[in-house]
């Protein structure tokens, strides 16, 4: 699947918001994309965009999305999602059982016992039938997690898309979840788009990666970058995470992430740039290649820049 | 100054209705915290580390064992004791924006908790003085006039700040005070702690999962697991010489990009995790 120029915009006073904009993915089967970035970077949005499940008010409005094969898919058909807290998406009145069952596509309703077994085993269950009957309250955080990553695969996606997945359970959890994830990506070849904040659960498990900004992605490269990012941004995104190794005093980024509407003009990062020149406020930074596959949208760090 | 400002003995926090099954949170905790110095406490949920801190700063009813603050025992004080310890230490929580009062700008706010511990004789004077605070905090003045939803993630937590300090504490418990934060910001706000501690000799009970965090703020660490003190000790050893099996656990699972990038380099698998099966 591969999304070009995706722009979504939110219809605002008789004009037009962008949330996100100029949003390239390519999701490739049995890779691992990640969208990074802070809150209000517009990741979610994007994702959302991709299955056609913008909250309303927001409309997909620039550029194209293509499937080998051809045409265009939602959620259900080629494409699912999996969220950041389980406990919320699970309804609480009814058992696990009876919700897989809900999202089996019809071919497998026949056989659903079967099917939901099997799934239950697939995310790591050794007791799928117990699971099955039991409702979602009497399930730990990690297992509501896996519950819903088996409803997300009844309908046999190509693209899993995973807002979030880890980010509401303990780092233990998190670390099974995560290693979860990678292995389904693998057995089921499936094409996985991370979307996360964090950065460190990028490192383990995304094959790309793609740091986006205030609605733009800034840098995008094989995942061995964020040894040497170049984008003053993911630079200094990596050294304001407090560290095992080391109690040198954090650089944080000074001010913090505009909000939609006060978005500034040029590159959208330079109000926040120690190495910002007076180009970065007017014009949008052009892409410079800088290594196989590895890109960065910036003035200073691409060609004929200072930095 | 030096000695310990806080003293716990054997604290014990039950829940539960009577004459239904009684959960035990936190199962006999001792420790102490010294003047000026960060105590971190580490686990997961469920672990009984807010429960901890709350119980601490009496907000907690079924406790039992001895709590001492600055030499007194905090659960014999008096009305006048009690008032003056409620002002001396304070709490900052994980949600910036859940724990202010929306209806309250950010001058009104301290102005509020200025008045109520008598700090301040009229709201005029009070609110006069909230720009100093909001200063110490590094929030100019013009804050003073915007509501919580006008401030950014960090700029909320910053006034968190601001009111616990203003009341004048000397003491302050932080569960979580950057989990819900950005990155960028979680920065500011974690050199902001540690300026407090170095400037004004705050003592800091810090609450928390994320172990580089602990290594970048607390001293000493306690590591809870099911109500218990699992492991204790300077954190720079803690962290490098793990011993509980639990510590172990958390450690090879905290989060850390370089780690991760070099494990996965190497060929191995690619998240550390000691165990298999359901979590």
């Amino acid at each position: 699947m591969t999304a070009s120029g995706l722009g979504v915009g939110y219809a605002a006073g008789g004009g037009r918001l962008e949330v996100a904009g100029e949003v390239d993915l390519c999701l490739r089967a049995g890779r691992t994309t990640a969208l990074v970035g802070e809150s209000g970077c517009g990741k979610s949005i994007t994702a959302a965009a991709l299955g056609g499940l913008l909250p309303r008010g927001m409309s997909r409005d620039r550029g194209e999305i293509r499937w080998a094969g051809g045409g265009e898919r939602g959620p259900g058909k080629g494409l699912a999602y999996v969220f950041q807290d389980p406990g919320e998406c699970l309804d609480p009145v009814f058992t696990i059982g009876s919700q897989i069952r809900e999202a089996l596509p019809k071919e497998d309703r026949g056989r659903a016992r079967e099917r939901m077994t099997d799934l239950l085993r697939t995310v790591g269950f050794d007791e799928p039938e117990r699971v099955l009957a039991s409702y979602p309250h009497q399930l730990s955080g990690g297992m509501q997690q896996r519950a819903m990553l088996a409803m997300a695969l009844a309908g046999r996606p190509r693209v899993l898309v995973a807002d979030e997945p880890t980010t509401a359970l303990d780092v233990t959890v998190q670390a099974k979840i995560l290693r979860l994830l990678a292995d389904l990506q693998r057995k089921e070849n499936l094409a996985v788009l991370l979307i996360t904040h964090n950065l460190a659960v990028v490192a383990e498990i995304a094959d790309e990666i793609h740091v986006m900004y205030a609605g733009r992605i800034v840098e995008s490269g094989p995942v061995e970058m964020l040894r040497a990012p170049r984008h003053p941004y993911v630079q200094g995104l990596l050294k304001a995470l407090p560290r095992l190794d080391g109690a040198e005093r954090l650089e944080g980024i000074e001010g913090s992430v505009p909000p939609l509407g006060r978005r500034p003009p040029g590159c959208r990062f330079h109000p926040r740039c120690a190495r910002a020149r007076a180009v970065c406020a007017e014009r949008e930074p052009p892409w410079t290649a800088c290594g196989p596959g590895h890109r960065v949208a910036c003035w200073a760090c691409g060609d004929g820049g200072w930095a | 100054m030096s000695g310990p400002l806080l003293q716990v003995d054997s604290l014990r926090v039950t829940y539960g209705a009577p004459g239904r099954r009684v959960v035990e949170a936190v199962r006999g905790v001792s420790f102490e915290v010294l003047r000026g110095r960060c105590l971190g406490v580490v686990g997961e949920s469920g672990s009984g580390k807010s429960t901890l801190a709350r119980a601490v700063l009496g907000l907690e009813e079924r406790v039992d064992g001895r709590i001492e603050f600055d030499g007194r025992e905090v659960r014999r004080m008096g009305r006048a004791e009690l008032r003056a310890f409620r002002r001396r230490a304070q709490m900052v929580f994980q949600d910036p924006l859940g724990s202010l009062n929306p209806r309250l700008k950010a001058g009104a706010a301290l102005a509020e908790v200025r008045r109520v511990h008598g700090l301040a004789k009229t709201r005029a004077e009070a609110e006069a003085q909230a720009a100093d605070w909001l200063a110490t905090v590094g929030l100019d003045a013009a804050y003073a006039h915007r509501f919580p939803h006008e401030l950014s993630g960090g700029q909320r937590q910053r006034v968190n700040l601001a009111r616990a300090l203003c009341v004048g504490a000397e003491f302050l418990i932080a569960d979580e005070p950057v989990s819900a934060l950005d990155v960028s910001v979680q920065a500011q706000i974690l050199n902001l702690l540690k300026s407090l501690q170095e400037t004004r000799g705050i003592t800091w009970l810090l609450i928390g999962h994320d172990l580089a965090v602990m290594r970048q703020m607390a001293d000493e660490v306690l590591v809870m697991k099911e109500g218990r003190i699992v492991e204790r000790g300077p954190v720079d050893e803690v962290l490098a010489r793990p011993a509980h099996s639990y510590t172990k656990e958390l450690l090879s699972a905290a989060p850390s990009v370089k780690r991760a990038l070099d494990r996965r380099a190497a060929g191995a698998l690619a998240i550390g995790c000691r165990q298999n099966g359901p979590s």
